[in-house]
C-alpha cells in the first residue's frame, strides 16, 4: 500500500471582500495546525478557501492526496439534516449511541436537534465530525459556545486523531489540543510561526498565560493544559 | 438610482402594469433592460434562476390544465425581475428615511425600521442558505426536495430566534415606539429619467395601440 503524502499547498493566494483582503502562502503537512487571528481577520474565509468552498481572487490552493474532507462550520445548525438526534447521527453514517455518548447527550435521542442549546448542538456536531476519518478536517471556531468541560473533551478527541491534516481556526485563549504547527493572520497576511515549541516565541496572538511563561523563561513543550501546567510548575 | 422614493414608485407602477396586462409586462421588461443593469442584477442574485424555473413549472401545469400559463409566467418573471432590481439597489437605512418621510416619526419610523430589519434578515438568510448548502454537500446530501425541508426549518428557526433576540434587546435598551429622524434623499438625473420613462411605459401599455397609430376606421 502506498504511503500518502497529504498536504495543502498555498501559492500566492489572495482573497478579498469589501474593505478586507488576505494573502496566504505556505504548505500545511499532515498534523494539527492552529490558525489564530483577531476577530474579522479572515479566519472563516480562509477555512472556506482551504476546503475549496470559496474561490481565491488569485493564486492557487492545491490539496494533494486529499480524498475526504470535512468542515465544521462555526454555526452548528448549518449541518442539521435530521429531525431527531438519532436521525441526525445516522445522517452522518454513524452509530447514534456512541456519538450521543461522546457528546454527553445520551437520553436525548428523540429530541429535535434545533431545540438543543448552541453548546449542546456544537458538541453533537463535533462528535459527529470527529468520529469520521477524514484526510482533511477543518474546524472553524470549534470551541465557541462550549464550556471548559466540553472543550477538554473535544481537545482529547482531537489529540487522538492519528492521521490526516487537522486545521483549527480559533481565537480560543485557554484550552487547546496538542498542536504541531502554529499560523496566524496578521495585517492581512497568513504567517507561519513554525513548529512547537519554537513557534511560541513568535506567536503574536498567544494567550497571556503562554506569554507570561515565555517571559519567565519557561517554554512549554506544547500548549495542552497539561503542558502549560508542567511549564508553570517547572523550577 | 439613488432616490428610494422614485425607486419604490417605479417598482410599484411597473409591477402593477406587469400584473394586469401582458403589454404592461413587456413595457416593464423594456424598462428593466434599459435602467436596471440587468447583468449585474442577475449575477448578484443567482437565487432568481431556481425561482424562475419554479414559476415556469407551475405555468406549464396551468397551461395544460386550463390555459393562460404562458402569460402568467411572463408576468410573474417580470415582476420578479423588478423585485430583484429593487433589492439590488437597496442602500442600508434608506427605508427608515422613506418611512419617516411618508408617515412621520411614529408609524413611519416604525414601518421604516421594520422594513430595514426585514432587508437585513434577507441578507443574513442568503448567506445562511449558502452555508447550509455547503454543509449539506460536505455531508453528501444531494440538493432536492428532501434537503429543502431541513434547510427551510433552519432558516425559519434562525430568523425567528434573531427577531426574538432583537426585540428583547430593543426592549432592554428602552425602545417603546416611534423615534425622531430627519429623512434625506439624493435625486439624480438618472432617477428622474428612469421615473419618467417608467411612467411613459405604463401609460403606453394601458392605452390601446389604435389611439397612437391612426390607421383607418
Amino acid at each position: 500500500m502506498a504511503v500518502q503524502d497529504v498536504k495543502i499547498v498555498l501559492t500566492d493566494v489572495q482573497a478579498a471582500r469589501k474593505n478586507w483582503s488576505l494573502t496566504a502562502q505556505g504548505t500545511l503537512y499532515e498534523g494539527t495546525h492552529l490558525i489564530s487571528g483577531a476577530v474579522g481577520s479572515g479566519k472563516s474565509t480562509l477555512a472556506l478557501m482551504l476546503a475549496g468552498l470559496f474561490p481565491p481572487v488569485s493564486g492557487q490552493i492545491k490539496r494533494e492526496d486529499v480524498s475526504t474532507l470535512m468542515v465544521s462550520f462555526q454555526y452548528p445548525e448549518y449541518h442539521i439534516t435530521g429531525t431527531t438526534l438519532e436521525e441526525e447521527c445516522s445522517s452522518w453514517g454513524l452509530d447514534p449511541f456512541s456519538v450521543l455518548t461522546a457528546a454527553n447527550l445520551t437520553g436525548k435521542k428523540t429530541e429535535n436537534p434545533i431545540k438543543l442549546s448552541r453548546g449542546e448542538l456544537k458538541m453533537l456536531l463535533l462528535a459527529c465530525v470527529l468520529a469520521g476519518n477524514y484526510d482533511l478536517l477543518i474546524l472553524d471556531e470549534p470551541f465557541s459556545s462550549l464550556d471548559c468541560y466540553g472543550k477538554e473533551r473535544i481537545c482529547k478527541r482531537l489529540s487522538e486523531r492519528s492521521r490526516g491534516i487537522t486545521v483549527i481556526f480559533t481565537h480560543e485563549q485557554t484550552i487547546f489540543p496538542r498542536i504541531d504547527r502554529i499560523w496566524e493572520i496578521r495585517n492581512g497576511e497568513l504567517c507561519d510561526r513554525g513548529g512547537l515549541p519554537e513557534a511560541l516565541r513568535h506567536w503574536y496572538y498567544a494567550p497571556k498565560v503562554i506569554k507570561n511563561l515565555i517571559s519567565a523563561g519557561k517554554i512549554p513543550k506544547n500548549i495542552t493544559p497539561g503542558d502549560l501546567l508542567e511549564a508553570a510548575c517547572r523550577t | 438610482m439613488q432616490d428610494v422614493r422614485i425607486r419604490i414608485g417605479i417598482a410599484a407602477i411597473l409591477s402593477g402594469a406587469a400584473f394586469f396586462t401582458i403589454e404592461g409586462a413587456l413595457a416593464a421588461f423594456i424598462w428593466w433592460l434599459i435602467f436596471s443593469h440587468p447583468l449585474k442584477v442577475l449575477k448578484k442574485i443567482r437565487v432568481v434562476f431556481p425561482i424562475i424555473i419554479m414559476i415556469v413549472f407551475f405555468s406549464i401545469i396551468m397551461e395544460i390544465t386550463g390555459g393562460g400559463g404562458l402569460a402568467y409566467s411572463i408576468r410573474m418573471i417580470i415582476i420578479l425581475l423588478i423585485g430583484m432590481w429593487l433589492y439590488c439597489e437597496h442602500q442600508t437605512g434608506e427605508f427608515l428615511h422613506l418611512g419617516t418621510w411618508l408617515f412621520g416619526d411614529r408609524a413611519g419610523f416604525e414601518l421604516g425600521m421594520l422594513a430595514e430589519m426585514a432587508m437585513q434578515s434577507l441578507d443574513i438568510l442568503s448567506s445562511d442558505f449558502l452555508q447550509i448548502r455547503q454543509a449539506q454537500e460536505l455531508k453528501g446530501v444531494r440538493w432536492g426536495v428532501r434537503s429543502l425541508i431541513p434547510t427551510g426549518i433552519i432558516l425559519v428557526h434562525g430568523t425567528l430566534r434573531r427577531a426574538d433576540d432583537a426585540a428583547e434587546l430593543m426592549a432592554v435598551r428602552g425602545y417603546t415606539r416611534g423615534g425622531t429622524f430627519c429623512p434625506e434623499f439624493t435625486t439624480t438625473m438618472r432617477d428622474i429619467l428612469g421615473g419618467l420613462f417608467a411612467l411613459c411605459m405604463v401609460i403606453i401599455s394601458f392605452v390601446p395601440a389604435s389611439e397612437f397609430f391612426i390607421l383607418y376606421r
